[in-house]
């Protein structure tokens, strides 16, 4: 049904989108999922030409949309598109956010198009609230309103962008139950999104994008049980990380430890955890001499938070003289090195292109 | 609502009436002034752009003088004590005096000075017309005639004499000001007359060309000739300083300018009730010659202009918007100059400019000329509301409509355009009535709105204080009938009204 060859985007020198090939068949659900900043969102809005690609083709049915001679609003009909932030329209009430499209562009009447949007605002749950404007409504119910906007148009494909990010923890699910209902009804979806369990229930396929490209796509139990490719695996086990990089002594400490405590909070980690990773930051940063009153620093500090096997990583990344802290008697100062000992396990150093790094894991 | 309003407008109107009498009460002045020399250092009046402004520094350098437009503005204020004198054609003087019991003329005159029509530089053919039609009027007696009829020392009416005024052929554009009764003013029939005003119809009967009187302030009188928009400027003293400037025919008659002074205290017979001085201001000003007449259509034209200027500058505002929100920058680059250099003049001045410099050579009807300045200004204003407004719908709500199928041009008109409405409209509302009092500049341009009407008024009956508040009063009332309407469109554009309609 959507046949993708070569699809490429930039952004001035940015390159988002490097080479996309894909195909979506009719009545496949696909998720698509991958770190932050990889083009997921683009790759949906090149879809229905809401980004213009940089090259490459895009056949819808077989014709091509890029071509000059497509009537490229009449192709948008055809695929809904769900957006992170609803985007209702606020000048109108649920019942009418449903009513514009078929009566001003499928030349449906008043009363038909009010009637399917009933059918629909009752299918999605918030059939009381068709009176209501958008800013009466809770984000939950947004979204679906949202959905519902989606499905009075009769689309052929809803591409759903993020669909639950913009929403409160307790909203997700009654946004996610709707989409799991299109599933069931045969319905032609290709969701990006960060939810990954809902990924692998709902899906027949899973993208994983990656450096501007699908990086491994295939049936969701391979991409979650047993993912083929490095950052696949990397991503699957260990989603979350933080890194900073340092290049000057006079850096912002404590920008850098309120990060870090973010990062820590966000993930749910106990205090402990958190208290003795940002101790064992300030003891690297004291070994590695990226300290005030240092000459020069170039120093690059990784946190990862993988969720699967609960453990918190720390890299750190060093320029300067081959320097090993865990080898005995090479620092005056052995205290920072016994803390950083006390405080984590699995220690290795590696020397690697004339940098020194260490690996540990924070005790629990 | 409209009790709420009456009462509001009840106290605003008794406030005004309080005002008035408190300072209509208080003279500041005490000095008496009996000759010439007495007022070496008092203040004096004079009108912009005449001989005395000119006389009155050279003959009194001490004295405080202030400039006014009109001879009724610089009368009012010897009135109210503001000033000591005022310095004026020996005319005007006697007629004002006829007028105002309290006041007289010194006998002695400031400077005597022979009274001329005045012809564009270069426009020999016309100005030696004009010369051979002051001789003959001359040698028949006419000009005599007319001096016995028009500059009265009693109360007796003027004599009109009728004309017959050739009906086609080239217009002759005659620049007057109507403010200056007896030589030129306003009379209940809405037509200019006046000394000047029939010295105009028998030059134009002579000449065999249909006149056509332009009424606008003694001062613009010049520039309005330079640029061509009169033939004839009637009449003027001939000074060196505006010899520079365009030529002068043979002097029509003899004139001098005088001083105009209150009376010294208890000379004045009298004193009548405040209530009856009110009644008889009413009927002087609205009721005497139907100058309600003259005020209606005044109002017209304020309406008239108001309301083009607005649809105009509305149009010429989504332009600029459009202009300034485009992502081209030969488009948006203008829009922004236009925008600032727009809201960086006083509308006054862009008014006079298209006037007398942009349509300077183009006969062009003066309310017209008074639209397109308001417009533009208007339009500056309101293209920056537009896109506030428009941006103020957030970019979501347009790649939903355009996600949903409809093209850019619906998405706007569907979706943005509702929502962008509803914000401006408040401040639109304001600007609005901000251009509708801003109209009263127009008088400039030989304009007869609300404003101008009330000066030829008052230059009739030298009184400040009803056809002030009245105009006053109707400016109050267009500005909140009109923004009424626009409340109601407002409410009608909140979509949560309507739901109430509906539901």
């Amino acid at each position: 049904m959507i046949k993708v060859e070569h699809l490429s985007k930039q952004f001035g020198e940015l390159t988002v989108l490097r080479d996309v090939n894909a195909e979506i068949k009719k009545g496949e659900v696909i998720s698509i999922i991958g770190p932050s900043g990889t083009g997921k969102s683009t790759f949906l809005r090149c879809l229905n030409l809401l980004e213009m690609p940089s090259g490459g083709r895009i056949f819808i049915d077989g014709s091509d949309i890029l071509d000059k001679s497509a009537d490229v609003p009449k192709l948008r009909q055809k695929m809904g598109m769900v957006f992170q932030s609803f985007n209702l329209f606020a000048h109108l009430t649920a019942l009418e956010n449903l009513t514009i499209g078929p009566v001003k562009l499928l030349g449906r009447s008043k009363e038909q198009a009010e009637k399917k949007a009933m059918e629909l605002l009752k299918m999605v749950g918030v059939a009381e609230k068709a009176g209501s404007f958008p800013d009466e409504l809770s984000g939950g119910q947004k979204q679906r309103v949202a959905i519902a906007r989606c499905l009075a148009m009769e689309p052929e494909i809803i591409l759903f962008d993020e669909p639950t990010s913009a929403l409160d923890p307790t909203m997700v699910s009654e946004v996610l139950a709707v989409i799991r209902r299109l599933a069931k009804e045969g319905m032609t979806m290709a969701i990006v999104t960060h939810e990954m369990d809902f990924a692998r229930d709902v899906s027949n396929r899973v993208f994983y994008m990656d450096e501007g490209i699908i990086y491994e796509e295939g049936p969701p139990q391979q991409i979650f049980e047993s993912p083929q490719k490095e950052k696949t695996k990397v991503f699957i086990n260990r989603v979350r990380s933080y890194s900073c990089h340092i290049d000057n002594p006079d850096y912002d400490l404590y920008a850098m430890n309120g990060e870090i405590e973010t990062f820590c909070e966000k993930h749910a980690l106990p205090k402990q955890t958190r208290n003795r990773a940002l101790l064992l930051v300030e003891e690297l940063l004291v070994v590695f001499g990226a300290w005030r009153g240092a000459q020069a620093v170039d120093l690059d500090l990784t946190l990862s938070y993988s969720e699967k096997q609960d453990s918190l990583e720390l890299v750190v990344e060093s320029a300067g003289d081959y320097l090993n802290p865990f080898e005995e008697n090479t620092r005056p100062d052995q205290l920072g090195i016994t803390i950083v000992k006390n405080l984590s396990e699995n220690m290795e150093y590696r020397r690697v292109n004339n940098r020194n790094r260490v690996y540990l894991t924070v005790k629990k | 609502m409209f009790c709420l309003f009456m009462k509001k407008a009840s106290v605003l109107a008794l406030l005004c009436l309080l005002t008035a009498a408190v300072l209509a009460g208080c003279g500041k002045s005490e000095k008496v002034i009996a000759k010439l020399d007495d007022a070496r250092e008092a203040k004096i009046g004079v009108m912009t752009g005449t001989t005395g402004e000119q006389l009155a520094g050279a003959r009194f350098p001490n004295a405080d003088i202030k400039s006014f437009d009109d001879v009724m503005d610089a009368v009012a204020a010897l009135k109210a004590g503001q000033i000591e004198a005022v310095i004026m054609a020996y005319s005007n003087a006697v007629y004002v005096a006829k007028h105002n019991p309290e006041l007289w003329y010194l006998p002695e005159p400031v400077e005597k000075e022979d009274m001329a029509v005045g012809v564009r530089k270069g426009n020999d053919e016309l100005l030696a017309a004009v010369d051979r039609i002051i001789a003959e009027l001359q040698d028949d007696g006419i000009l005599e005639d007319m001096k016995r009829r028009w500059f009265k020392q009693d109360l007796s009416p003027y004599e009109q004499v009728d004309l017959a005024v050739p009906a086609s052929g080239a217009v002759l554009k005659v620049g007057v000001s109507a403010t200056r009764e007896p030589f030129c003013f306003t009379d209940e029939n809405g037509r200019i007359t006046g000394y000047d005003g029939e010295l105009a119809r028998r030059i134009s009967a002579k000449l065999g060309r249909p006149v056509e009187f332009s009424d606008m302030k003694f001062s613009a009188l010049i520039p309005a000739l330079q640029s061509g928009k009169i033939d004839l400027a009637i009449s003027m003293a001939p000074t060196g300083e505006r010899k520079k400037s365009i030529n002068f025919s043979q002097p029509v008659f003899a004139s001098a300018q005088v001083m105009l002074v209150k009376k010294a205290p208890g000379a004045t017979e009298g004193d009548v009730s405040f209530l009856q001085r009110a009644g008889d201001s009413f009927y002087n000003n609205i009721i005497l010659e139907n100058r309600y007449l003259l005020i209606m259509d005044g109002l017209k034209v304020t309406v008239i202009i108001s309301i083009l200027s607005t649809v105009f500058g509305t149009l010429l505002g989504a332009l600029i918007c459009f202009m300034r929100m485009s992502p081209n920058k030969a488009l948006r680059q203008p829009a922004k100059v236009y925008i600032s250099i727009l809201r960086g003049t006083p509308v006054l001045v862009l008014l006079m400019i298209i006037f007398y410099v942009v349509f300077a050579s183009v006969d062009i009807n003066p309310v017209l000329v008074a639209v397109i300045a308001f417009g533009m200004n208007f339009g500056a204003y309101v293209s920056e509301m537009f896109r506030t407004g428009i941006e103020s719908v957030d970019r979501g709500q347009t790649e939903a409509g355009i996600a949903m199928g409809f093209t850019k041009a619906k998405t706007f008109l569907y979706i943005v355009l509702p929502q962008a409405v509803r914000q401006i409209l408040p401040v639109y509302k304001g600007e609005f009535i901000s251009l509708v009092k801003m109209t009263s500049v127009v008088g400039y341009i030989a304009v007869q709105d609300l404003t101008k009407a009330s000066d030829i008024i008052r230059s009739r009956t030298f009184d400040a204080f009803f056809p002030l508040v009245m105009v006053a009063v109707l400016y109050f009332f267009i500005s909140w009938l009109l923004s009424l309407t626009l409340g109601y469109v407002e409410r009608i554009a909140d979509p949560k009204t309507r739901r109430k309609r509906v539901f």
